[in-house]
Order: C-alpha cells, then sequence, then structure tokens
C-alpha cells in the first residue's frame, strides 16, 4: 500500500505538470459540450423531439443531454488516449523496466493510473455538472450515486480497454494514432456528439456494441432519475473483464 | 565463501539472433566482478537475465541461492540495478524519484543520504528531463542503491560521466565494497575494469573467452613489456643476449626494449652490472586494454 500511494502521488504530479493531458481530458469534453449545447440549446420542446421513431434527447433537453454524455467522454479519453500513450511511451522509454528493476509491482502501475483517471472523472464530472448548470440552468444529477457507479464501472471498462492497447501496441507513436481514431470514431457514434438517433439504421446498430454507448446510457440514466441502466453496467463490465484479462496476461515491460 | 552468483551454461536468444551462447562464472562475496566485452558481446543479456529481467533460454542461474526467474520477487529485494537504457518519466523531480524507489525498498536509505552521496544536490528540485547526461547516470546509481542492496548490478556505471565525475564514482563504488556490498559491473571501458575489478569475464560473441583477476589476465597471456631508459654508452649488444629481451632499438641516446616476463629488473640488473644507471629507467606494463586487444583480435567499439 506504500508502494501504492507514492506511486500515486507521484502520477498525480506528473499528471498534474502535463498540460496537453489535462487539455485532452478536461478542457476538450468541456468545450463539445458547451459547443453542442449553444448549437442545440435548452429548449424544453426539443426534449420531446423525435427522429426514426427514436425520441432524440432522450426525453431531455439537448443541454442535459450533452452534460451526462461528455463525461462518458472524459472517461474514454483517458481510456483510448492518455493512458496507451502514457504506458507506450513508459515501456518505450524503458521507464516500465526501471520501476520493474525495483520491486514495482505490474498492478501498483495500472492501479496508480487508474487512480488519477478516476480522480480526473470526478473533478471533471463535477466541473461538466456545474458549468452546465451555471451557464445553462441543466439539471445536477437527480441520483448522484447511480452516477458514481456508472463512472467507477466506466473507468475499470476504459482502463482496461486503455491497457489493453497499451499491451497490444507497441510504440507510444502508435498508441496516438490508432487512441485517437479510436476515440473519434466512438465518439461520433455513440451518442456523444450527434444523437444515436439521427445517425443511419446501420451505424446506429453498430453503435449498440461499443462500449462507449453503454457507458453514455449508464451515466445519463442516473443523471436524469430514469433508474440504473443495468444492462449498460453488465455491458460495460463484460467489456473490462475481456480486456483486462489478455492486458494483464500479455504485458510487457520491455 | 559461497558464492552470490552462479551462472552455468546460460543461453539466450532474440528471435533467430543468439545473444548470450554459454556463458558460466560465479561471483564470491564481497567482490567487484567485471563483465567486459564490446558492445553486442552480450553482457547486458547476461546480468539482465541474473536480475529476472529477461528469461533464459538454457543453463543454470542461481543468485543468492535463489532462481532469478521464479523468485524474482525475493531476490529484487536483495540487488539493486542500474540499467542500460531505462529512463523516468521527464517531469519527474530527482527527489520524487528517490523517495518513490525508496517506497517500495523494504529496507530504504534515505533519499537525503544518496542525494549528497552521488552529488545530486544542486539538481534535487530538477525533472528528469533537464538533467544532463552524467546527473541522469548519478541519479540512476543512486537509485541502484535505494533499497541498501547486498548485491548491486552497475551496468555502463560511467557512461556519459566526465573524468572527475568518473573518478569520483570509481572511489564510491570502492568504498560500497568496503561496506560488503557485492558488485557486478559491466563495462567496455578497459580503465575502468582494471582499477576496480577483483575479477573479470572477458565476454565476446556470447561466450566467456577469459576469466581472471586483471593481473593475472594480463601475466596469463606473456604480454610484452617495453622497457625505456636512455644511456651514451655505444655497445649495448649484452643486453640482447638476455633471454627476457626479444628485441632492442635505439634512437641516438634513447632505448626501447621489448621483451617478455620481468624485463625490467633483469635489464636493471644487467645496466647496474655494467656501470650505467639511467635515470629514465621505466616500465611500460600492458594493460587490460593490451590483454582486451590480444584475446579478441579487436579494439573496443563504442
Amino acid at each position: 500500500m506504500r508502494g501504492y500511494r507514492a506511486m500515486t502521488i507521484a502520477e498525480i504530479k506528473l499528471f498534474l505538470r502535463e498540460p496537453f493531458s489535462i487539455v485532452f481530458v478536461l478542457v476538450f469534453p468541456l468545450m463539445m459540450m458547451m459547443l453542442l449545447s449553444a448549437v442545440f440549446g435548452n429548449d424544453q420542446e426539443e426534449a420531446q423531439a423525435v427522429e426514426n421513431g427514436i425520441l432524440v434527447w432522450r426525453g431531455v433537453t439537448p443541454v442535459n443531454y450533452y452534460t451526462a454524455a461528455s463525461v462518458a467522454v472524459i472517461i474514454a479519453a483517458l481510456g483510448l488516449m492518455t493512458l496507451p500513450i502514457n504506458l507506450a511511451g513508459y515501456r518505450e522509454q524503458g521507464i516500465l523496466k526501471r520501476l520493474r528493476a525495483s520491486s514495482v509491482p505490474a498492478w501498483v502501475v495500472f492501479s496508480a493510473q487508474l487512480t488519477v483517471a478516476l480522480l480526473t472523472f470526478i473533478a471533471g464530472t463535477i466541473i461538466m455538472g456545474i458549468v452546465a448548470w451555471l451557464v445553462y440552468d441543466a439539471m445536477l444529477p437527480e441520483d448522484p450515486l447511480g452516477v458514481i457507479v456508472a463512472v467507477l464501472v466506466g473507468t475499470a471498462t476504459f482502463g482496461a480497454l486503455g491497457m489493453l492497447l497499451a499491451t497490444v501496441i507497441g510504440s507510444s507513436r502508435a498508441a496516438q494514432g490508432i487512441g485517437l481514431l479510436l476515440f473519434f470514431s466512438m465518439w461520433l457514434i455513440c451518442g456523444s456528439a450527434p444523437p444515436r438517433a439521427v445517425l443511419p439504421s446501420g451505424l446506429r446498430d453498430f453503435s449498440e456494441l461499443l462500449p462507449l454507448t453503454h457507458l453514455v446510457h449508464a451515466i445519463q440514466d442516473p443523471w436524469y432519475g430514469f433508474g440504473w441502466s443495468w444492462s449498460g453496467l453488465a455491458v460495460l463490465t463484460a467489456f473490462a473483464i475481456a480486456a483486462a484479462i489478455p492486458a494483464l496476461w500479455f504485458f510487457k515491460w520491455d | 565463501m559461497a558464492s552470490v552468483i552462479s551462472v552455468e551454461n546460460l543461453q539466450k536468444s532474440y528471435g533467430s539472433v543468439v545473444a548470450v551462447e554459454d556463458v558460466s562464472f560465479s561471483v564470491e562475496a564481497g567482490e567487484i566482478f567485471g563483465i567486459l566485452g564490446p558492445n553486442g558481446a552480450g553482457k547486458t543479456t547476461t546480468v539482465e537475465c541474473l536480475q529476472g529481467l529477461r528469461e533464459a533460454n538454457g543453463g543454470t542461474l542461481r543468485v543468492f541461492d535463489l532462481d532469478p526467474q521464479t523468485q524474482t520477487d525475493t531476490l529484487r529485494r536483495r540487488i539493486g540495478s542500474q540499467l542500460q537504457d531505462s529512463a523516468l518519466p521527464g517531469r519527474m523531480k530527482v527527489e520524487e524519484a528517490l523517495r518513490l524507489f525508496a517506497a517500495f525498498a523494504h529496507n530504504p536509505v534515505d533519499p537525503d543520504e544518496l542525494i549528497a552521496r552521488w552529488r545530486l544536490e544542486a539538481q534535487r528540485d530538477q525533472a528528469f528531463d533537464s538533467l544532463s547526461g552524467g546527473q541522469r547516470q548519478r541519479l540512476f546509481i543512486a537509485l541502484a542503491f535505494v533499497n541498501a542492496p547486498e548485491l548491486v548490478f552497475l551496468d555502463e556505471l560511467t557512461q556519459g560521466l566526465d573524468p572527475q565525475a568518473r573518478r569520483a564514482t570509481w572511489e564510491l563504488i570502492r568504498e560500497i565494497r568496503e561496506q560488503g556490498t557485492t558488485v557486478v559491473l559491466v563495462t567496455h571501458f578497459m580503465d575502468e575494469a582494471e582499477y576496480l575489478c577483483d575479477r573479470l569475464a572477458v565476454v565476446d560473441g556470447g561466450r566467456v573467452i577469459a576469466l581472471d583477476s586483471p593481473q593475472g589476465l594480463i601475466n596469463s597471456l606473456e604480454l610484452p613489456v617495453v622497457v625505456r631508459f636512455s644511456t651514451e654508452a655505444e655497445d649495448l649488444s649484452w643486453l640482447e643476449e638476455l633471454e627476457v629481451v626479444d628485441q632492442l632499438s635505439r634512437r641516438e641516446a634513447a632505448v626501447e626494449i621489448q621483451g617478455t616476463g620481468p624485463v625490467l629488473a633483469l635489464v636493471a640488473a644487467e645496466l647496474v652490472a655494467h656501470g650505467i644507471v639511467p635515470a629514465d629507467l621505466r616500465a611500460d606494463r600492458p594493460t587490460v586494454e593490451d590483454a582486451f586487444l590480444a584475446l579478441t583480435g579487436q579494439t573496443i567499439r563504442g
């Protein structure tokens, strides 16, 4: 535990000294939330809009829709980009080798990264909620516990996906490219940018298979008081397990 | 005395590339053991296998009677490592790094003490990225000692250090040995190997081609000794009759004799017997570098 604590504190300091990761992880989702909210507004009439036989904004206003969805975006950005880029970079530079030679266990390396990620998510959720509430009079989470559970499960899922990417991808440069590609394609079709109702049906069905879609629901449902998205949480958990096992099994230190 | 390390027939390949073909040696407690060889000889691979950082393809490895492949965690508590090609996160500061690594040590050394000993005082709050090569090296050496190891592996100890820091580092390594730590030193610097090591394994092409003390290595090869002096005496043919003398050449007063064995003593005795007492009589002893050259047929690269 002493080692985990020391590693986590070190990682927090490193994270705060890295302007790029803060910009991407916190500012990008916030900016997108504000832009999308500005475009679609906070009109109560919009809440009942229907397209392709689906409630476009899930029965809430676009602002509320994007506030909760953007929390999921923070988690996806960290899991698909920051985490694999960091870990692949650590391996490439010989940092992992250095840590390993000094008896630093793999779980400490991972869990310190995940703890920093989780703290970022909590901070991001709070910032997102407050900004939306202040600027757009958006709703605060109806069921904060449900949101926290969804964020935790989402951290596990995207954390495991990030570790898997870091395991599969050799270099940090490749991790950047692949991470960026995965992130933006998920972001575009999982309901975090255009609502899924406006997607062609094939794309909509496909996005059903992606973890970000389920994370968006898992965070939105308790946020709006729709109850917990049990199916979403179950799919996320399945993704977490399916990714974590090969990630830990095949993890390479150098 | 019990062996701290024993290696028998170590083999390691990376794909089709054989890095270590057949390496055997043992290291006794309290000695400074050198592994000397050109780049790509298999030195680093050998010590990385011993530290459990790589899996050997064949052979028997024992460190403190532990198997580095399966008892890695127990082993790592007792060893210190300074690795080649390793790094720290760019924005991590020197003191933070030492404190972080100390948190994983069972018997940590006070980071302040390490900062003082390895002259990192001025860099304490500097980020790893901003350190010079020599400062990084000193930090890595300090990290190797953070868990008060009984055995320390130093891979290219003085890489990137300026001559003064090199000397200082050598003295500190000797001091550490005096305190009972066993040292395994991987190097391609001849002077370093000669100055520091009690025994040396010369590795080339993935094999140990010689294993002895630096002096033993030189002696066993019967390398030529060069004796020089100056004299105005015309006839020195009586010196050429000495059995140890292979060749005598002179340029005016300056005389150079090549021979093998105790050349200096015998030449000196003969000179005195002939009433010649040159003030500048001296011998250039062969060095580890000459031995290495004779053994591998090549100069060290890099």
